[in-house]
């Protein structure tokens, strides 16, 4: 799993490239993790990359969801998910209370809409 | 065809098994659709296996046999691990809000869902052994 940001306003886009599984959530709660601790809240996870996700994976993404949401502080949203792995949100049922987004701009856009 | 294959207990083991699982799955001539929702529960079986029933401990092995046929894939895991409840199938709330949401318990209820068969059960030297199967759907079959 390759993890990369990009920068625009307040928002970090981080963009995942690889599988995003058992083996590699760790990486990503991390990674999210120090920005968090940094007193960074906003958040876009740009998927296009993610060809596969498991549990695993989601776990990870509520987790921080909800720990961007308490209180207000601010939320990750999520953009160009490939369509086998839209299908693992819409079963689990997390797709309708994420912010999922078609691309990024539309995901940055949202956090000043 | 059958295929007999030694994993590690290591989450690195993942990536390998679902390519090996996406291949055999092309073999059978399944749609993407399908090859997702298979390599999905192989690989939340797998990560079951590998995280509670043999504590990622590299040291220890899990088999795993790949059965394709006409038709059909058969995955059957084989561990000497711990008990695994199989019965804690929780169905996802779409309704719940954010805060009452969780994903213990989705794995299993994605392999529930996705594969035709599930079967598990603890053979007579105390191996664990869980199957699953998939069939194409019918139309598919025929128009082969």
């Amino acid at each position: 799993m390759n993890i990369t940001e990009a920068f625009q306003e307040n928002v970090i886009i981080v963009s995942l490239d690889g599988r995003f599984d058992a083996n590699t959530s760790d990486a990503v709660e991390q990674f999210l993790r120090v920005r968090i601790s940094e007193s960074k809240f906003q958040f876009v996870l740009d998927m296009a990359n993610v060809p596969y996700i498991s549990s695993a994976g989601l776990r990870v993404i509520l987790a921080v969801v909800k720990e961007l949401r308490r209180d207000n502080k601010g939320d990750l949203r999520i953009a160009n998910l490939q369509k086998t792995v839209a299908k693992v949100f819409e079963i689990s049922g997390l797709n309708n209370v994420l912010g999922i987004f078609k691309n990024p701009d539309s995901a940055i856009q949202s956090f000043t809409d | 065809m059958k295929k007999t294959l030694e994993f590690p207990a290591d989450t690195a083991s993942l990536s390998k098994i679902g390519d090996l699982i996406v291949e055999a799955c092309r073999s059978v001539g399944f749609n993407e659709e399908e090859i997702g929702d298979i390599q999905l529960s192989v690989d939340e079986a797998c990560t079951n296996t590998i995280i509670h029933g043999l504590g990622q401990d590299p040291d220890r092995n899990f088999r795993l046999d790949i059965l394709s046929e006409t038709g059909e894939i058969e995955i059957v895991i084989y561990e000497r691990g711990s008990p695994f409840d199989t019965l804690e199938v929780k169905q996802p709330n779409s309704d719940a809000p954010l805060e009452e949401r969780s994903v213990g318990g989705l794995g299993i209820y994605f392999i529930m869902n996705l594969m035709d068969e599930v079967e598990y059960r603890t053979d007579d030297e105390g191996t664990k052994i869980f199957r699953m199967l998939k069939r194409k759907r019918q139309d598919e079959v025929r128009t082969k």
